[in-house]
């Protein structure tokens, strides 16, 4: 990551510019098929698209706490000599 | 190999060590809770030691799980050895305290700020973006892997080998 400062002050401008925006929602139309939908290059709404990505982090958060509860329980009720219990021992506990 | 099934490789060699460490460190027999929030702290830990560079997210998240660890010396030692390798990297971040939230963009930005680990302290907003970018394929990797762990129980003793 480069080590420059914004010395040059982000213009008074208080949006993010057009190329961030239209380079921002290209890596994240890989990632999250909806936002593609709407084509129009030079007018993305940056809103939208800010919003879109707050709640896809919002919910890969969510998830990995679910995740963390299943795997809890998991370790919880599996069965003492069961294969799965080995398996899961050697990679996890 | 992608560079995907890489970052997933890392997380997982990570996850692994970070999950023995804390493991051998805590007082079993552990409650439901106290083991999820193991599995969730080294998973967190995980995913940011295997960001081998100087993001401000990861270096945010190895700080603010520090804060959840004061008592656990082994762990202090896996965060520290991971804050020692980034420490190298000099780049330095000075709160901004300007950005006052107002509607649309502006205030989308500040909740995308709160979101990703450190985002408060980025004044950049090129720099926010891919800081936002780089989180999300490292969350994203975090998601898939303790997904199909968590599949494991039913798929029995048919675990894949490009999870090991």
């Amino acid at each position: 990551m480069s080590n420059r400062r914004s010395s040059r002050q982000s213009s008074s401008a208080p949006r993010i510019s057009d190329d961030q925006m239209i380079d921002l929602v290209t890596k994240l139309r890989q990632i999250l098929p909806e936002i593609g939908q709407r084509r129009r290059s030079d007018k993305v709404s940056a809103s939208k698209v800010l919003q879109e990505t707050c709640n896809y982090i919002r919910s890969l958060n969510r998830e990995v706490d679910n995740l963390s509860e299943r795997l809890s329980q998991l370790l919880e009720s599996v069965d003492e000599d069961s294969p799965e219990a080995a398996v899961i021992r050697s990679l996890l506990m | 190999m992608s560079t995907y099934n890489m970052v997933k490789q890392e997380f997982i060699k990570k996850w692994i060590t970070t999950l023995h460490m804390l493991d051998c460190s805590v007082e079993h027999p552990l409650n439901v809770t106290e083991r999820k929030n193991a599995i969730k702290l080294s998973s967190d830990i995980a995913m940011a030691a295997a960001r081998s560079g100087s993001t401000v997210w990861s270096r945010a998240l190895i700080s603010r799980s520090g804060n959840k660890t004061a008592n656990k010396p082994v762990a202090r030692r896996i965060l520290k050895k991971a804050r020692n390798r980034l420490k190298n990297r000099c780049l330095t971040l000075r709160r901004n305290g300007n950005f006052t939230a107002k509607s649309g963009v502006r205030k989308r930005t500040e909740l995308l700020k709160s979101l990703v680990p450190g985002g408060e302290l980025i004044k950049n907003k090129d720099y926010l973006i891919r800081e936002t970018l780089d989180y999300i394929v490292y969350l994203r990797a975090q998601v898939d892997v303790m997904r199909t762990v968590a599949a494991v129980d039913s798929v029995t003793g048919n675990l894949t080998n490009d999870n090991k």
